[in-house]
């Protein structure tokens, strides 16, 4: 069995606490109400069985892995491939054997093969190695899928199935510098900048592309695909292609929303991570022609106003 | 954590997990009747009764009490076809745990090396063939046994893993093609071809009924003796320094059909009832035909046993070509190979024959 909390994400992602917010049915209060005690135990069978047991539910949304970012994944890929492999056979065996009727697991666009052809798709998950930067936590997350079609496979009925979200920021994210995403990350370094008056440093050239979706929205189509979708093959929730920004065109938006007014500089010394993971949403788009993003500068001010506003509390 | 993975002065303690199975036996006997045991050596083979491997206490337990510094890691939920597909969870799981707990024990013990065993059954059924050590997560496995064949990729990914966060961690893997000889599971049902047909030709010679071969018999396969491979392993646990897996097999042109696999099985069985395929039986992947070459590259003189009497299944032609390809380096050995056939599906229909009773079956 593995160590505790220490080493996963001990609070929600900005996906799931927003939950409260919205949307009152009993199910979902129910999960947000024991995501953080379901988020320190998953790595234990034990515990989480002793969890599941106890809320019996009929819907999992299953959102706890141990995270990071480009520098943290680089230093531990053994610690994130088992960790989360631990957590993953935990949750979806409790769930089995609890006849959930429904899990919906989160995959991630970084976890793709990274010799490939663009844009990407569900179909493309295993169709070769996944970049050397996070290949432990890759892995991992592509192995829910094998659990998906597997327990479809054995026990009948089971649809158990996967998102796979883009590069995801809002409120409530991991604003740790080091160890964070790319978005919460350049957030946090605009504010210690503006107020230190010193320069704001982009690690890296700039020039990797990534597509951003809010949290908000991901939300909204998670409990979509909780209901509706029918398939046990995965499915990408992301913003289309043109939506695609570099990480220089990312840093410049935080800027211009935190009205940053100093220097900007792109230490190229740091690595850059994958180039680029353009992925498709055609997908989305069959099954939901009139979903809406939310814009990228509204989406984005929104979550940089609620870092100003939750500084001394958020995590970082 | 030793700088040097090859040093030989120091005594090996070897722990074996799968010990007393198909390939632990080979091991075995190869160590025991063919290498000897070196002074100061120590090489334990462990049985699924010494320790529940799916247990990550009880693996602990046993790697702390034997502190092996190498390890060769053949345990494993293992199947033919038609085990597999019935339970493709039960396969990804319960080797996940094996193969988890296994590695962190040899690690958390510090043992320099641990040898683990993948399949080419695990490669991407899309592919080119020959398949080789690159293309291992090159797309999805064969859905007849994809919980299996993750299971046994992911060893690829610890061993890069261990290396990649552990410095000088070299675990690393070898990649067998289809394996038979004595000691085999020859259950009709959830064993392996070979020992299948060893199996249903013994049972049709004593009823007096057809053998019946599952499927077409078209699927083509590259079959590897079980102590040829035992040999092979040994070679890797000391020589071989890559974290990067090797395929042990036969070269590709040794690759048979199922039909001629049964023919052989009744050649040697001296089998004289009547042979049927059973087209509504699943035949599995077509072929999964490897290439050797990184084998050859380190190990060009090694020599295979022969498949059966004497002769390689294959043309004529070919057969020539083989015999003067191996006679300029190893022509003192083949030689001896005809003389005295080391026959390697005779010797296993006569261990099978001579330990029926006993066979795991």
């Amino acid at each position: 069995t593995q160590g505790k909390a220490h080493s996963l994400v001990p609070l929600c992602s900005p996906t799931l606490l927003l939950f409260l917010y919205f949307k009152n049915e009993a199910v979902c209060v129910c999960v947000c109400v024991h995501w953080c005690i379901l988020c320190c135990v998953h790595a234990d069978a034990g515990e989480t069985r002793e969890v599941f047991q106890k809320h019996q539910p009929t819907h999992v949304i299953h959102l706890a892995a141990m995270v990071g970012g480009l520098f943290k994944n680089m230093r531990a890929n053994l610690d994130f491939w088992r960790n989360n492999i631990y957590i993953n056979d935990n949750v979806l065996q409790a769930a089995h054997e609890v006849d959930a009727v429904r899990v919906v697991s989160c995959l991630s666009t970084c976890i793709f093969p990274d010799k490939t052809t663009y844009p990407i798709d569900e179909t493309m998950i295993h169709n070769g190695p996944p970049h050397k930067s996070n290949f432990g936590y890759s892995y991992a997350k592509r192995m829910l899928d094998v659990y998906n079609r597997a327990y479809h496979d054995q026990e009948r009925g089971r649809f158990y199935t996967a998102v796979i979200p883009t590069n995801v920021f809002g409120p409530h994210d991991n604003f740790n510098i080091k160890d964070g995403h790319v978005l919460p990350g350049l957030i946090h370094k605009a504010y210690i900048a503006q107020k230190e008056g010193s320069p704001l440093v982009v690690w890296g050239s700039g020039t990797p592309r990534r597509q951003f979706i809010y949290s908000l929205d991901l939300a909204r189509l998670f409990l979509w695909v909780l209901t509706e979708y029918q398939e046990v093959e995965p499915i990408i929730l992301s913003v289309g292609e043109e939506e695609e920004v570099s990480i220089k065109e990312a840093a410049e938006a935080v800027v211009e929303v935190m009205r940053f007014k100093g220097q900007v500089t792109y230490d190229t010394t740091k690595a850059d991570g994958q180039f680029k993971k353009t992925a498709s949403n055609a997908k989305l788009r069959q099954y939901c022609p009139n979903f809406t993003f939310t814009p990228f500068k509204q989406a984005l001010k929104e979550t940089c106003d609620w870092f100003v506003a939750n500084y001394d509390s958020a995590r970082k």
